[in-house]
């Protein structure tokens, strides 16, 4: 019985953001011109070299982007929720049920973010496909690629949840969020292969578990191989282990600083 | 037996505080100064399983910090707290099956979706017996008369209609005690009054312990026996509603608005006593130990051209300063 109430926190969630089409398909939309712009970016930047740039093909690099734009804008602003319960005093309601807080939220979120995932991919998709083409995927590794992108989802929430308890304590959000999105931008590798930087950055990029959110994932999907499946998923889990002790330590930690506003 | 035990309970928090202007702003980049608040400051009261205790005072006086603090979602400065026999920092999920709560001012029903779907989502969370579930909601839909509007989006609802879902959300796992924060602010009289009536029936039909905070005294005094008056963090008063009614609110605010400009209403009674005097707009104090309201309505009309009248308590802070007084 224990985890049906985590269930039903996902059903009602979808259904909730099912009333949203519109925002979502407005979100995925604007999403998708990034995309475009970025496509023809990198059609001028293919065009002066010689077809392809540290082993990406033009068609590997838009479809890695559209990926890792997908993984990365799909859970929406985890952190500025949590600010934004905690400053209009609507977390006293979240509070005091019988559940796991930041479980609870996970179970809701997820369901909105794959739900957005797929709105976003699929537009970004039609555009890729329409600008510079398909590339070629072997059908059945992309389960475990979709396992991959849960993981990172999953990974993603984590991370951004363990920010949000930190406002538990500092209130405002935007600091933190800022700060995060900026570190998954870059050393994430959400814009760029990490094969970009320079190989000290790329190496230290590449065990942080910002890549892990945005870069391994994507590389997977456009360069599969089985022992990168392996390595991938279990750091990803790894990850997601290490950043739910955290987020365990510091709830518990930063709960008892919390003032709630209003009345 | 005690439904909740507080003793020497202390809430401070620390907010930071920053000087006017832009001077003020470039200061706090390099230092925050921070102000210590004491939001209750050793307080400690009792209430007994199936009281209905009403707790007021004017805002900021520390009525939610104490509620927040004895559901479990705040922390305690110092000081002790026992609900139906839980520590509520240490043991709030086993006490949340326990308690119902109703933040008027923070709903907890999904805005865009019906009711009914977040009564079942709650089924869920308070694991439910699904049987038991269907069952008690269909006597508290019929006892809170929602039946029409339960399928209807939320945000469609108005607040009365909101505020009776509200409390079903919060009743349906049949809680011992009932926190109710404010559940009637903004509401006009009509709805306010179904409020109070359901409050009295569930605590006289279902014993459940209702502890009810308003700024409003004429909701806890049709609701509740008994009366915590809390004021800047502390207990001014505790005692029979009854009591308070006798030694500080006898006498009532009669605000009259006149069609003629008239410079006093010369009523020529003792014991009423003027408070303002507009050209058109008079206030005045009855003391109803000498005259029943209706003699002073009735001979005000009687008098004056009337557009409109308000007969009020008088304010919450008003009744703290007499007590002060005493």
């Amino acid at each position: 019985m224990g985890f049906t109430k985590y269930w039903e926190s996902a059903k009602i969630s979808f259904n909730n953001n099912l009333m949203y089409k519109a925002d979502f398909l407005a979100n995925s939309l604007f999403i998708g011109l990034i995309i475009f712009i970025f496509t023809n970016l990198w059609k001028v930047v293919y065009s002066t070299e010689s077809g392809i740039i540290e082993g990406f093909t033009i068609n590997m690099m838009i479809w890695y982007f559209l990926l890792t734009e997908s993984i990365v804008t799909s859970p929406g602003k985890v952190i500025e929720t949590f600010g934004e319960e905690v400053q209009s005093g609507e977390i006293a309601h979240q509070l005091n049920k019988p559940y796991n807080y930041v479980l609870f939220k996970y179970s809701s979120n997820i369901s909105e973010t794959i739900l957005r995932f797929f709105f976003t991919f699929s537009i970004g998709a039609i555009i890729a496909l329409t600008f510079v083409g398909g590339i070629i995927v072997d059908w059945k590794t992309l389960p475990f690629i979709a396992i991959v992108i849960f993981l990172a989802l999953t990974l993603h929430f984590c991370i951004m949840a363990l920010l949000g308890v930190f406002v538990f304590w500092m209130e405002d959000a935007k600091a933190l969020s800022f700060l995060y999105n900026k570190l998954v931008f870059v050393i994430g590798g959400m814009i760029l292969p990490l094969e970009i930087f320079p190989p000290w950055l790329a190496k230290i990029s590449a065990v942080l578990p910002f890549s892990y959110v945005a870069y391994h994932p994507a590389k997977l999907f456009v360069m599969f191989s089985w022992d990168s499946f392996f390595k991938v998923a279990l750091t990803e889990i790894a990850w997601i282990v290490v950043t739910i002790g955290l987020i365990a330590i510091f709830y518990n930690f930063f709960i008892k600083k919390l003032s709630i506003n209003g009345g | 037996m005690k439904a909740i035990i507080i003793k020497n309970l202390t809430k401070e928090f620390k907010a930071k505080q920053k000087e006017a202007g832009v001077k003020g702003s470039i200061k706090s980049l390099f230092k925050t100064n921070y102000k210590h608040i004491s939001a209750v400051n050793n307080i400690s009261f009792e209430v007994e399983k199936g009281e209905t205790v009403g707790f007021i005072g004017p805002n900021g006086a520390g009525k939610s910090t104490t509620i927040k603090m004895m559901t479990g979602i705040l922390f305690p400065s110092t000081g002790e707290i026992k609900v139906l026999d839980y520590n509520p920092q240490k043991q709030r999920k086993k006490l949340a099956y326990n308690i119902g709560t109703v933040f008027g001012q923070k709903p907890q029903l999904w805005y865009h979706l019906p009711a009914i779907d977040t009564f079942n989502l709650f089924a869920k969370i308070y694991d439910l017996n699904q049987r038991e579930y269907r069952k008690r909601l269909n006597r508290l839909i019929k006892v809170f008369e929602v039946e029409e509007f339960l399928k209807q989006p939320v945000r469609k609802l108005s607040l009365g209609q909101r505020m009776r879902c509200e409390m079903i959300a919060s009743l349906l796992h049949n809680p011992k005690v009932l926190f109710l924060d404010e559940p009637t602010i903004g509401m006009d009289i009509i709805a306010k009054k179904r409020i109070r009536e359901l409050i009295k029936i569930l605590n006289e039909k279902e014993g459940v312990t209702v502890i009810l905070t308003s700024h409003d005294l004429e909701d806890v005094e049709q609701v509740c026996k008994r009366l915590i008056i809390i004021n800047k963090g502390t207990i001014v008063y505790d005692g029979s509603t009854k009591e308070i009614r006798n030694r500080h609110l006898k006498y009532k605010v009669v605000q009259v608005i006149l069609n003629n400009k008239v410079s006093s209403l010369g009523l020529g009674l003792k014991g009423v006593k003027t408070v303002f005097k507009g050209k058109f707009r008079h206030v005045i104090e009855v003391d109803t130990s000498k005259y029943s309201i209706q003699q002073v309505v009735k001979k005000i009309v009687s008098k004056h051209d009337v557009e409109d009248i308000n007969i009020l308590d008088p304010p919450i802070e008003e009744v703290i300063s007499r007590i002060y007084k005493e």
